[in-house]
């Protein structure tokens, strides 16, 4: 009987336009959207960042030290136009309209203190709202400050290395793998759990209040059927859906990268072959699982109790919020899975899957998440049938 | 066959629903103890205004709602211990039923047929049997949805009827419906008559009850007013038409309450 109840309610939710956009069309799109906006808003950024000529106001002399350096810097460091300005008052009122970016005020003094190895002053003007002009100012000035060591020290017939008493060399023990999953892999588990969520929140809705709606649940519940097995039937249909969705966000991410060939970095791509392994799939779906029965067994206890599509939907959205939202502690590169993260549900599957991604993985606190998620699950599927039975909730 | 005896349904109250019904009590009885016999082969008449009873009372029957207290026995079975059994023998429809729009009639009936178990062979003849009664050979691929209500009407009937039922309840089952429409259920009504089932059906619409009905019975406020044979209360009437007369039994009523 439950398979029967179960049949028919999937072909229903599977006719359902609403139903089939957000379990299917929608989660197959998120990746390769993302990707591709996120992708080429970057890459145009870094473009036009590259490309930017920055005008940069001097006061000093022409034939000045600093003058020759910054004119003779290679152009890989930002190409650039100087502008001669004798007014500082008019050189920042250029910089606050943006017709300079950069202003240096080279002191009077500059030119004898650098002869008498002095520290020479130049101020650099730059407006902070403007983005990455003060790192570019930064960058030029630098340059031209190690020209002017070296050539100090050969003045001084210094050894470079003489002045060097520790050469530090940081060597980054964490793999490439290890510090994608630790940095990044927070957000591959908050993507499924939200569309597993969403996946859930329409046949819920449908396959419970909207028999109600409708006026079909009297004429189910005068068969020979107990309320369980509906129940089942029906939740079985709205945890599918939102394994769905979960698994259309999966096919929108491989499809991304397999057809669309959006990871372009060959070593990237390989960390992500890597990672997106069969036993991380099926390791992602059995934690997967459990939360989305969970999330079913949230749902369909509200949906039995509203009286209207409408009601349901405004009561879930925000349910959507508190449960989804802990999933964000996984975008956290400092929070790590213990017993007591273990034990939490939905962080503890973000936090399970950033660690599954980085390879560092506890198996034991893996089992504590299991363990967290079939419990609350249960639990959740307790609260449905007791609301389902209750014969007020069922009866509009 | 249905034997009700004492039956009695209360429903607690929300703090909202005290509000709205502007009362400090926390139960409500929708029932107060009612009793009455359907024969088989006779047809059975609930009436009574709105806000009496009769939904609730054919919903304790159809075991969708647990009476509070009392006894009900559906063709032998004790409906309040073997819910399930007693389905079984139950044909459901109300005025307000809707049907899966999404789906075909096929699929619709074919559903039905298998949540009440009804073998393969036997479906297929009652299907077929029901289909050309009902003229519904044209429409039963098309989605439900995109039916007339006329046609939705019949495949609610033949949903009703697939898996035949010995006893049949309708409650309302006209309300909304044409003249031409409500037709059909009238002839379903006689049908199930002419082929000895028990019928009850709850009705506020004076004509269809003379049309119909053996024996009757009036409700009001939970309580049962008359019961006894539509011949006895045609005899006894004090008023010169049965909707004249109705009225006069429940106004009276509610003037010594």
């Amino acid at each position: 009987m439950i398979f029967t109840i179960f049949k028919k309610e999937l072909i229903d939710t599977l006719r359902d336009k609403r139903t089939l956009m957000m379990m299917l069309v929608i989660p197959i799109l998120i990746f390769p959207v993302l990707l591709n906006v996120f992708g080429g808003i970057s890459a145009s950024f870094k473009e036009k960042a590259a490309n930017k000529v920055v005008k940069i106001g001097y006061i000093g002399e022409k034939n000045g030290y600093l003058y020759e350096k910054l004119e003779n810097l290679p152009e890989q460091l930002g190409k650039k136009e100087i502008i001669l300005y004798k007014d500082s008052t008019e050189l920042k009122k250029a910089i606050q309209i943006d017709t300079l970016q950069i202003g240096l005020f080279v002191s009077p003094t500059f030119e004898t203190h650098l002869k008498e190895r002095k520290p020479a002053q130049v101020i650099v003007f730059f407006n902070g709202t403007e983005e990455g002009m003060r790192e570019r100012a930064e960058r030029y000035i630098s340059v031209i400050e190690d020209i002017a060591l070296q050539e100090r020290y050969i003045e001084m017939n210094l050894k470079v290395s003489e002045l060097t008493p520790i050469t530090p060399k940081y060597s980054n023990v964490a793999s490439t793998k290890e510090m994608i999953g630790k940095l990044a892999g927070g957000i591959l588990p908050y993507i499924f759990i939200a569309f597993g969520f969403l996946g859930c929140m329409y046949p819920a809705i449908d396959l419970f209040t909207g028999e109600k709606e409708r006026g079909t649940i009297e004429t189910l519940l005068t068969t020979p059927v107990a309320r369980w097995q509906i129940l089942f039937g029906k939740m079985g249909v709205v945890v599918l859906s939102g394994v769905f969705a979960a698994t259309a966000a999966l096919l929108g991410l491989f499809l991304s990268i397999e057809v669309f060939n959006m990871v372009e970095d060959a070593a990237l791509l390989d960390i992500v072959h890597e990672i997106l392994s069969p036993k991380f799939i099926l390791l992602l779906f059995s934690l997967l699982f459990p939360l989305i029965v969970f999330f079913a067994g949230i749902m369909i206890p509200v949906a039995i109790y509203a009286k209207s599509f409408k009601e349901a939907q405004s009561i879930i959205t925000p349910i959507n919020l508190i449960v989804v939202l802990p999933a964000m502690i996984g975008f956290f590169p400092g929070i790590k899975l213990t017993a007591i993260t273990a034990s939490i549900p939905v962080v503890n599957i973000v936090l399970s899957t950033k660690e599954l991604i980085a390879g560092t993985l506890d198996y034991s606190l893996l089992g504590l998440s299991y363990l967290v998620m079939i419990i609350i699950a249960v639990i959740a599927v307790f609260v449905s049938y007791k609301q389902f039975d209750k014969e007020t909730n069922i009866i509009v | 066959m249905i034997e009700i005896k004492d039956l009695r349904k209360e429903f607690v109250l929300s703090k909202q629903q005290r509000k709205e019904l502007n009362t400090t009590d926390s139960i409500a009885t929708a029932v107060d103890g009612i009793s009455l016999n359907c024969q088989p082969g006779r047809v059975f008449s609930l009436l009574g205004p709105n806000g009496a009873g009769k939904t609730t009372t054919l919903r304790m029957i159809s075991t969708i709602f647990k009476p509070t207290s009392g006894e009900i026995t559906i063709a032998g079975v004790d409906a309040i211990k073997y819910p399930r059994e007693a389905r079984k023998k139950i044909g459901f429809l109300t005025g307000s039923t809707g049907l899966y729009a999404r789906l075909t009639p096929n699929e619709l009936i074919q559903y039905f047929a298998d949540l009440y178990n009804v073998p393969k062979k036997e479906f297929e003849e009652r299907k077929d049997y029901l289909y050309t009664l009902l003229d519904m050979h044209d429409f039963q691929g098309k989605r439900i949805g995109k039916l007339s209500t006329g046609m939705k009407q019949k495949v609610s009937i033949c949903r009703t009827m697939i898996h035949d039922p010995e006893v049949v309840v309708f409650d309302e089952p006209t309300s909304g419906l044409d003249v031409i429409t409500a037709e059909n259920i009238i002839e379903l009504i006689r049908s199930c008559k002419n082929d000895g089932k028990t019928v009850i059906f709850s009705s506020h619409i004076m004509s269809e009850v003379d049309l119909l009905c053996d024996d009757l019975a009036i409700i009001h406020k939970g309580k049962m007013l008359y019961n006894g044979e539509m011949s006895s209360f045609k005899k006894e009437m004090q008023s010169d038409n049965l909707t004249e007369e109705f009225i006069r039994i429940v106004k009276s009523n509610s003037a010594q309450s």
